[in-house]
């Protein structure tokens, strides 16, 4: 029952605030996605929960003790996976033997680790003769074997191809959900946020922009960054900003009418992709082939099925 | 072999395998700091350092013989003409090798690497020995690199030493002696010894350094 807490944190580089936290609170056993574009802090922000950085104000509390004395507590899977030269098998009990566990036992839960996340054939191999994404899988047994209450993922999937991709991130939620830990997953993608976590905390220019249960974020977000990053086309209609979910604004009639001029249309196999002006807004809009292509120029009616007003 | 080469021998080997332990001590600790931390100066020091791998012996005999001679400031300690003046000297030589092959070994790494072992919950000596493990190539070429610098030197050991031929003595300067006494083929025993030492230390660390090739 591990839960982390910002109270106050400010942290700088080169004389620029890069990350500024009032407040912020991620729930014990759940998890939850730190989302956002790149450079907006999301790294430095899982940096402080590992005490690799402290913060230059305030403090970060795990479980209740500050970040620095809690360090056991946490294990870290970075973005760049790095390894000793050694065998997989010993770069994993590594972490084990220096966190107090004998050889035996080390090995024993190294192994279970690799099992699990099926690279246990690997287990003797030198890690510069690995692949990439057996790289990323061992990354995570290494995070995993340690079974610490707090695990940090600083983008878990970023770099994998279309196969190793899809293959992990349906077992990712498995994995984490097994560890039983309070999870903290960094990412940049809004689909991997809603496939693995439970809480998304959504991170913009080093500040928390909306935090809460995943349902409340992404289906009423407030400001134009947060529905951008969470996926929704933000159109400007008479004088409001308005965010429309990913695949809700079409052709013909519908709930609410928009007024829009076509700049170009794209021939692409399947359907026409017609980039049309909302007022200074540019909008993307597939249309099926049985339809005949827009006119450029000419003014359509597009209508979005649900629609949310941000500032 | 006879008792007198034998004795000559093993003092090289003894005076010039302290001041290697000792460079390394000192050096390896130091290259690693060097290596990780950023402070005004530090690129300054480093050219220092990489000018000190590679200072005349002669002078540094000088030196040390100037700050240990009766007269000098440490004149008191009476190590001028001992063994230990001479590992004195030899130390002072081959620091600056230790910490330049140190500092460039450890910033060869990924910064990335001293991350995750704090991580993984490393505390400072742990993490220097992993480290230095890692990079064992480097530093061993730098173990390598001042063993061989002062076992081969004559002048400082000459200087400090003294060449007293029952405790300051060392293959270097026997070889000095018998030529200028001509005898040149005790000479050439001794230069033979000399490159037999070398060679046996020289292979056992590379031997050290190549296993389980990194």
């Amino acid at each position: 029952m591990t839960d982390i807490r910002f109270e106050d944190v400010r942290f700088r580089r080169d004389g620029r605030d890069v990350l500024s936290i009032p407040s912020l609170h991620i729930k014990a056993d759940r998890v939850t996605a730190i989302l956002g574009p790149n450079g907006a802090g999301k790294t430095t922000l899982l940096r402080l929960i590992a005490a690799l950085d402290r913060p230059h104000n305030g403090r970060v509390l795990v479980g209740g003790d500050i970040a620095d004395t809690a360090r056991r507590s946490v294990s870290l899977a970075f973005q760049k996976e790095v390894f000793l030269r050694r065998s997989l098998l010993e770069n994993l009990m590594l972490g084990l033997t220096i966190r107090g566990a004998d050889r035996g036992e080390a090995r024993d839960r190294a192994m279970a680790a690799l099992r699990l996340l099926d690279i246990d054939a690997l287990a003797e191999k030198r890690v510069d003769q690995i692949s990439g994404g057996e790289g990323r899988r061992a990354s995570l047994a290494r995070a995993l074997c340690l079974h610490a209450p707090v695990l940090l993922l600083d983008e878990p999937m970023a770099g994998l191809d279309g196969s190793t991709y899809a293959r992990l991130l349906d077992e990712l939620p498995g994995l984490v959900g097994h560890s039983g830990a309070t999870a903290v997953v960094v990412t940049h993608n809004p689909e991997e946020a809603f496939r693995l976590c439970d809480d998304i905390v959504i991170l913009v220019n080093g500040r928390v922009r909306a935090a809460g249960a995943k349902r409340e974020v992404a289906t009423n977000p407030q400001f134009r960054d947060v529905a951008e990053i969470l996926g929704y086309t933000v159109v400007n209609v008479s004088g409001r900003l308005v965010a429309i979910p990913d695949g809700a604004l079409t052709l013909a009639a519908g709930p609410t009418e928009l007024a829009a001029t076509v700049d170009t249309v794209l021939d692409v196999a399947h359907e026409w992709h017609v980039i049309a002006s909302i007022g200074p807004t540019r909008v993307h809009i597939r249309v099926p082939r049985s339809e005949a292509p827009p006119q450029s120029g000419a003014g359509i009616h597009l209508s979005a099925r649900v629609k949310y007003e941000v500032s | 072999m006879d008792a007198g080469t034998l004795i000559v021998t093993l003092r090289t080997i003894a005076v010039s395998g302290v001041a290697t332990a000792l460079s390394i001590l000192v050096g390896v600790p130091l290259g690693y700091i060097l290596a990780r931390r950023r402070f005004t100066g530090r690129t300054i020091l480093l050219g220092f350092i990489n000018t000190g791998m590679g200072m005349p012996p002669v002078v540094v005999g000088l030196i040390v013989w100037l700050l240990l001679i009766r007269s000098g400031p440490f004149g008191g300690l009476e190590l001028i003409y001992t063994p230990t003046a001479m590992v004195l000297a030899q130390f002072v030589l081959a620091t600056p090798i230790v910490i330049g092959f140190t500092t460039a070994s450890f910033q060869s790494l990924s910064p990335q690497l001293s991350d995750l072992l704090r991580v993984l919950g490393a505390g400072r000596v742990r993490m220097l020995w992993l480290l230095a493990w890692e990079t064992r190539l480097g530093l061993l070429a730098g173990v390598m690199a001042a063993f061989g610098a002062i076992v081969s030197e004559v002048g400082a050991s000459m200087i400090v030493g003294g060449n007293l031929e029952r405790s300051t003595r060392v293959l270097t300067t026997a070889i000095v002696t018998e030529t200028s006494r001509g005898e040149v083929e005790r000479a050439l025993a001794l230069g033979v010894m000399l490159f037999a030492l070398s060679l046996a230390v020289n292979v056992l660390l590379t031997v050290v350094q190549q296993r389980n090739r990194p």
